[in-house]
């Protein structure tokens, strides 16, 4: 079976590393999502439900729909500049006859591309940071119904949770996104103000490794006290950058010594405890059994003595 | 002249007093065998990060850890991810979790792999020693293995340590989309993620009409281990710990003993739900370090658990103790005899070479028919046992659940466990059950399976909640039982080898669940199929066992009457006894005489009595 498996593994190991440089040039995401009321997305999961090949009909367009009533956001994450669509569709059995739709950006109105029986739709070119922003559609009939969808950049994951290291050690921060930025930049907080990490400080304190385009590894050695903070990662993409939070906290070695030595010294009373135990009933009992076997002795001596 | 009788105790088997401590330590002992490595789970992604170990580190370690067969599984599992091109719209299916499976299932057998490598080992420990020193050396080497885990620089290191102990890494990897395929349904190898494969796919983001996924096996720190993610895995030290925990319960139980059973095996839900919130909080506050150095420190409990297994029953001052004069309930016969064969086997100096290799490992169990039921019908059963555990969390996460409600089903799962194992072994020690305990033992597997095969029935939350309840309560029936069956069969002074050899055999399937596995989750490509394969396999080793027992249970009852015959007869008992005699004095070798001893609730002993006495 190994064997088998082996050789499975070699052949389907193929690799392709051009691959990767020719990853980061797509600038196209096709994309057709028809989203159901029923599922909200946010953050990287938005990214991961929205974004599936395309039908070949399609190209170069993104199209992104929200039925009401229902769930009424959206959050879309681009990563690089594209068109999009967006569709705010009427359920049928909904109470709303005949509303007027306007789209809306903060305060400016947007007009239609297409309309049809129940769903309005604008079409949007995204080419930089400016175009991402919240637009809503806002149906207005007997009453208001609005809908809106957030285009921002894509969110990168980190840790929510401070990282714990400790003195002497090292630490490591790894930043992943889904999308291929096109450089990342780690930061250090001073006070209020981000100081980027690469050059201007010692070159043997911080590594910054990329196994791979999403991937994003900061290692701290030889950590001290002072380096407890937080920790910024950047990823810039074409349409903007996008940053994710680190903390740090440098323990000593003792921390966890104490509760170590709690246990250790619990095992440790517990163990003498059962030996002293079992020591002491063994003493019990080997002396009733002295007094036991003598009685049987004495009895057998009276017996014996008796049939002499 | 004859000590007075102890009234209504057999000689090694206090049925009580005592051995209640010892199922306390039991718990504990067997808790942490089984909930430990699970509860590791939750450093794996810190760890992982830590070391930024690519793929052919994982795989170049595993391959040459002892007493694992990290590599084989780790090999064997090539994820396999299938796209199925439906009109130019690239379907990413719920087969792409089947890659999550395929390598989930084979993680989860290699973890259970070396529970059985560790198991014939403790076994011949175990009728050397005694079961307290192999306990608390377990628990040592255990307690010294995190204890030096947590000082590691180097993920060899960590393998040494705590690949002893615990802990299997899911490999990980990216998939980019180079070119694909137009095929219908072709199964491509790749790394898989532990986001479903659209996160991989947007991140090629290429998407071409002739598109091939291959997968970029270089380095990559993606960690693929969730917390959730149920991986099964002891290693040494605590395998020496779960086997002389359930072999000192049939040292010191017999009429109670399927509930000093079922107490016991409930320490693994208990500690599994105890330890998973601990493990977060040490992690937490102490980082990955820190908490393994507490683990560490807790694990050498284990060590405090096995102080309290007093030895019993050879050499010690129970041998004084008079042989019952009621002996007319079979039980306290058989142990009896039990109980003298091992005091004289002590007794002898001398024996001879191939009582030596018996007295380690019984391998005369071979001949008994009860063993060999009880092992085919368990290797049958192991085929479909701990894949659905592992894929529950992951098949609710792919009809829709969010992370913490399929956590939380998991919880469930462990609750009703917990609750179940205690239950059936009262229920099995009950005069109605225990006389027919192997028939109880073959409807627990067979519901097992049932519960199974109604799995892809449940499609919404709440349907999966009823699931996990029923699995938990199957699942706690099988294990309280697991045990206290091969007991039943054996008698407790074959029971060390047996448990054994029965490891032993059961590795074979462990290995073999996987593969099969994933072809057939290849041909069908969907996840309710592993379930519906888990089920047919449980219904099938259940229905097998109880077939088998029936046949046993006949036998052993043709077996008694012919030996009720023969004993009527004046000569032939007084031959049988000089027999006998030279019986005690060889090893704990049992011959297919003494099977309808083991007969429960039927025989008289009044023989035994005899023999005793002369």
């Amino acid at each position: 079976m190994i064997i088998v498996g082996v050789t499975g593994f070699v052949v389907f190991a193929v690799q392709d590393p051009a691959m990767t440089t020719q990853d980061s040039t797509q600038t196209q995401v096709n994309a057709v999502t028809k989203m159901q009321a029923g599922h909200d997305s946010s953050g990287p999961d938005a990214a991961t439900q929205e974004l599936k090949p395309a039908s070949k009909q399609n190209t170069n367009v993104s199209e992104y729909e929200i039925v009401l009533p229902g769930v009424s956001e959206k959050n879309i994450s681009l990563a690089n500049p594209t068109k999009v669509e967006l569709t705010c569709k009427l359920d049928e059995n909904s109470n709303l006859k005949n509303p007027q739709v306007t789209w809306k950006k903060g305060s400016e109105t947007i007009s239609h591309t297409s309309k049809t029986q129940n769903s309005w739709t604008i079409e949007l070119t995204i080419s930089g940071s400016r175009e991402l922003g919240s637009y809503t559609c806002i149906l207005k009939a007997e009453k208001e119904v609005s809908a809106t969808f957030h285009l921002h950049v894509p969110i990168i994951d980190g840790r929510e949770k401070p990282i714990i290291a400790y003195e002497g050690d090292r630490a490591v921060m790894v930043c992943t996104t889904v999308y291929s930025p096109k450089a990342w930049t780690w930061y250090m907080t001073n006070g209020t103000e981000l100081v980027p990490i690469d050059k201007m400080l010692p070159a043997d304190k911080f590594h910054i490794k990329m196994p791979s385009i999403s991937i994003n590894r900061l290692e701290i050695v030889k950590l001290t006290r002072e380096d407890c903070g937080v920790y910024w990662c950047e990823a810039a993409f074409e349409l903007g950058p996008s940053k994710s939070r680190f903390e740090l906290r440098v323990l000593s070695i003792a921390a966890p010594l104490k509760p170590f030595i709690a246990v250790v010294a619990e095992v440790t009373i517990l163990l003498c405890t059962i030996v002293l135990y079992e020591v002491y009933s063994k003493r019990k009992a080997k002396g009733g059994e002295k007094q036991f076997d003598q009685i049987e002795k004495l009895s057998e001596d009276n017996v014996t003595g008796r049939s002499k | 002249m004859p000590a007075p009788a102890e009234a209504g105790r057999a000689p090694g088997a206090p049925d009580g007093g005592w051995g209640w401590v010892v199922v306390f330590g039991a718990f504990v002992s067997i808790g942490f065998a089984y909930a430990f490595p699970k509860g590791l789970a939750i450093f794996f992604k810190e760890i992982q990060d830590f070391f930024g170990t690519s793929y052919s580190e994982i795989a170049w370690v595993s391959s040459i850890m002892l007493a694992t067969t990290y590599g084989a599984a780790l090999h064997l599992a090539a994820p396999r991810v299938a796209h199925r091109d439906l009109d130019g719209e690239l379907e990413p299916l719920g087969v792409q979790l089947m890659a999550n499976e395929l390598v989930l299932e084979q993680v989860a057998a290699v973890a259970n792999f070396k529970f059985q490598v560790g198991g014939p080992i403790s076994s011949i420990l175990v009728n050397r020693y005694g079961s307290r020193p192999v306990v608390m050396f377990g628990g040592l080497l255990c307690g010294v293995g995190m204890i030096s885990a947590a000082f590691c620089t180097s993920i060899l290191q960590l393998y040494i340590c705590v690949g002893f102990i615990t802990a299997l890494r899911k490999r990980n990897g990216v998939c980019k989309l180079s070119t694909w395929t137009d095929a219908s349904l072709d199964v491509l190898s790749s790394c898989f993620n532990t986001q479903p494969l659209l996160k991989s796919e947007a991140e090629a983001a290429n998407f071409k009409a002739n598109c091939k996924v291959t997968c970029t096996a270089h380095s990559t720190t993606s960690v693929v281990a969730e917390e959730d993610d149920v991986i099964s895995c002891a290693g040494f030290g605590l395998a020496l710990n779960l086997q002389p925990s359930v072999i000192i319960i049939g040292k010191y139980f017999l009429r109670r003993r399927p509930i000093a059973n079922g107490l016991a095996m409930a320490g693994s839900p208990v500690m599994l739900c105890t330890l998973a919130p601990l493990n977060q909080f040490l992690f937490d506050n102490f980082g990955w370090r820190g908490s393994f150095l507490i683990l560490g420190a807790i694990l050498l409990n284990c060590c405090v658990a096995g102080a309290l297994f007093r030895p019993i029953g050879a050499g010690t001052a129970q041998v004084k103790t008079q042989v019952t004069e009621e002996g007319k309930d079979a039980l306290k016969g058989k142990i009896t005899e039990d109980g003298l064969m091992e005091n004289k086997t002590e007794e002898e100096g001398e024996k001879d070479c191939f009582e030596k290799v018996n007295q380690y490992l019984d391998f005369s169990l071979f001949k008994h028919r009860g063993f060999l039921i009880y092992l085919i019908g368990n290797v049958l059963m192991f085929l479909g046992f701990f894949a659905p555990i592992v894929f529950l969390a992951p098949y609710a996460k792919h009809t829709g659940i969010d992370e913490y409600s399929a956590a939380f089903l998991l919880s469930i799962l462990a609750m009703v466990d917990m609750v179940a194992r205690p239950t059936t072994g009262i229920i099995a020690n009950s005069k109605w059950v225990r006389p027919r305990i192997q028939y109880f033992f073959s409807f627990a597997i067979a519901f097992n399976g049932a519960c199974h095969l109604l799995c892809p029935l449940a499609s919404s939350y709440s349907g999966l909640i009823v699931y996990s309840s029923f699995f938990g309560l199957a699942f706690g029936m099988v294990c309280a039982m697991l045990f206290e069956t091969l007991m039943d069969l054996v008698g407790a002074a074959r029971f060390t080898s047996a448990v054994g050899l029965v490891t032993i055999a059961e590795c074979c399937t462990i290995l073999l669940g996987p593969p099969i596995g994933g072809i057939i989750i290849d041909t069908f490509g969907d996840y309710k199929y592993m379930f519906i394969k888990c089920g047919a396999v449980m219904v099938l080793a259940g229905t097998f066992l109880f077939i088998m027992n029936y046949y046993n249970y006949r036998m052993l009852a043709k077996e008694e009457k012919e030996r009720k015959a023969k004993e009527e007869d004046p000569k032939y008992v007084r031959t049988e006894n000089e027999g006998k005699k030279t019986w005690n004095k060889d090893s704990t070798q049992d011959g297919p005489e003494l099977e309808p001893l083991r007969e429960k609730g039927e025989g008289l002993k009044k023989e035994m009595n005899g023999t005793n006495e002369v």
